[in-house]
């Protein structure tokens, strides 16, 4: 009986887990870290250093596709 | 029925990934840790569903996914390194044979822990592997916590599942891995956000430590209680309210000794008293044929080279009975006996060349873990804030490894190879990401520190 409560529980999260890592778009694509960041961090200082830092903290958009698939960002709740 | 649902679970597991096939990487690390063909006695037990998962998760990586990000770490290099020289120590074993058997899974586990870290291209990555080696490692802590807690267990003799020692379902191995997630169970609970933190995450987590906490009682293994203690002692060092939490640690152990079983705490109290203890006395002996073989042969006699130990040793035993104490001495002689303790472990059967790749691989994961706490630990951003306690639970998982590795052979233990690749799939990621602040950004947090 605890076999099957531990299993059942740890399995039950595992699932529930995976589940959700499915629906998540970042799990693949990461977004640009300025985006989601506070406003400062997003805020232009002089030009060319502003220029500088947001080709360096420039998006990811590189993602896991399988050839002919969706776009993985428009099946997501995240 | 349980069969059928295990097999099922690994079914839908593996099937899922059809969709997102970074979760192939995911079903490897859970079928790897919680082993579900030992628990299983029907389809799962006949398939190679290790070698499955592993070929899915690779062949995915490699036909798959973006590999623009993927870097190649150094610390990477010293486990090709280490894989290169254990299998040239198996080559030339004392025991050919025996050995091989050892270099069957060792191999697995060092070339899984140089790929994971390709895979770990963003933040979420990073989160899941974390979150399903916790919740893997629950499967096997909540059924040991529990029957502990039922007046289960004792040294040797806690079942977990099925009657099996190998990997995880071994007691000093089991309460050392238990122990050493602690940290990231804490981390997980904080800046989780698959299962964002509320009163049910609060509930389970706290629970899982309980029960981690537990694992040594159960198993009565002495290297938990060790673990157990260097883990407060050192998680109190990067803590915010260090006196708080003492005092709540003190209250604990207060609390609790009370409970504990009577041969709990006869066992325990042979850590002080090692002399009469047959144990801890073949331990010393057997480190010590180590080191006298280890000079005689510095690049190792390959794995399971400790089948030709032989230890003899004297246990001295003091009883008092009426005011005179009767000293018993007893001649010991064995043969064969286990390394117990990772460090000679390494100098036994890889020598000094892999005792210092060894070494190497576990000092490096300290001090960069060191080094990515202090350079982020002032960054407050909501996507920034989260790296400095993940360096401090993941250097906190591996001091824990590492002094359980005192006393049980866990050099190779799958589970620390993930986390080490874990450890560097982190710090590949964070090199890519990292970008100095804008002095912006610095500003109102140093303001806000002023003020406080």
């Amino acid at each position: 009986m605890v076999d099957i409560l531990a299993l059942a529980l740890s399995h039950g999260l595992l699932a529930l887990a995976a589940w959700r890592l499915l629906m998540r778009p970042d799990l693949d694509v990461e977004s640009a870290r300025g985006n989601a960041s506070s406003p400062a961090d997003t805020a232009p200082a002089a030009g060319g250093k502003a220029r500088a830092s947001r080709s360096r903290t420039a998006p990811v958009r590189r993602e896991m596709r399988w050839p002919g698939a969706d776009d993985p960002r428009e099946d997501g709740d995240a | 029925m349980l069969d059928l649902a295990l097999t099922g679970f690994v079914a839908c597991f593996l099937l899922i990934g059809f969709r997102r096939p970074f979760l192939w990487v995911l079903c490897y690390l859970y079928v790897d840790i919680v082993s579900p063909q030992i628990i299983s006695w029907g389809i799962l037990a006949h398939l190679p569903i290790s070698l499955m998962a592993f070929a899915a998760a690779f062949l995915g990586w490699v036909a798959l996914d973006d590999k623009r990000d993927s870097r190649f770490t150094w610390r990477q290099g010293i486990l090709v390194l280490l894989l290169l020289y254990c299998g040239f120590t198996t080559w030339t074993a004392v025991y050919p044979a025996e050995a091989v058997e050892k270099w069957a899974w060792v191999w697995k586990a060092l070339v899984f822990a140089i790929f994971l870290p390709f895979t770990l291209r963003t933040r979420l990555r990073i989160e899941a592997v974390a979150l399903v080696m916790v919740l893997a490692a629950s499967a096997l802590i909540i059924d040991g916590g529990l029957k502990t807690a039922g007046g289960g267990g004792g040294y040797g003799t806690l079942r977990i599942f099925v009657e099996n020692n190998t990997g995880l379902y071994e007691g000093s191995i089991l309460s050392a891995v238990a122990i050493s997630i602690i940290p990231i169970i804490l981390w997980l609970v904080k800046y989780g956000t698959v299962f964002p933190a509320d009163w049910r995450v609060y509930l389970f987590a706290g629970a899982l430590i309980f029960a981690a906490s537990l694992i040594p009682v159960g198993t009565q293994a002495r290297t938990g209680l060790v673990c157990l203690g260097v883990l407060c002692l050192f998680y109190l060092r990067t803590a915010k309210h260090k006196v708080l939490i003492a005092g709540g640690m003190a209250l604990a152990v207060m609390v609790v000794v009370p409970f504990l079983p009577p041969a709990f705490l006869a066992r325990m109290g042979t850590i002080e008293n090692h002399e009469a203890d047959q144990s801890a006395s073949t331990r010393l002996g057997v480190w010590k044929w180590t080191w006298g073989y280890v000079k005689q042969h510095p690049l190792g006699g390959g794995f399971v080279v400790n089948q030709s130990s032989r230890v003899e040793y004297d246990t001295v035993a003091k009883t008092t009975v009426d005011g005179s104490t009767e000293i018993r001495r007893t001649h010991v002689v064995e043969e064969g006996r286990a390394f117990h303790s990772s460090y000679f472990e390494m100098l036994g059967e890889q020598g000094f060349p892999g005792f210092g790749l060894w070494i190497l691989l576990q000092l490096t994961g300290l001090l960069q873990m060191e080094q990515i706490r202090r350079r982020w630990r002032k960054r407050t951003g909501p996507d920034e804030a989260w790296v400095a306690p993940l360096a401090v639970s993941l250097q906190l998982a591996q001091v824990v490894y590492l002094i359980g590795s005192l006393f049980v052979g866990i050099a190779f233990q799958p589970f620390i190879l993930m986390l080490i690749g874990l450890q560097c799939g982190f710090w590949s990621y964070l090199k890519r990401i990292d970008v100095r602040l804008p002095q912006a950004s610095i500003r109102p947090a140093r303001a806000a520190m002023r003020t406080a």
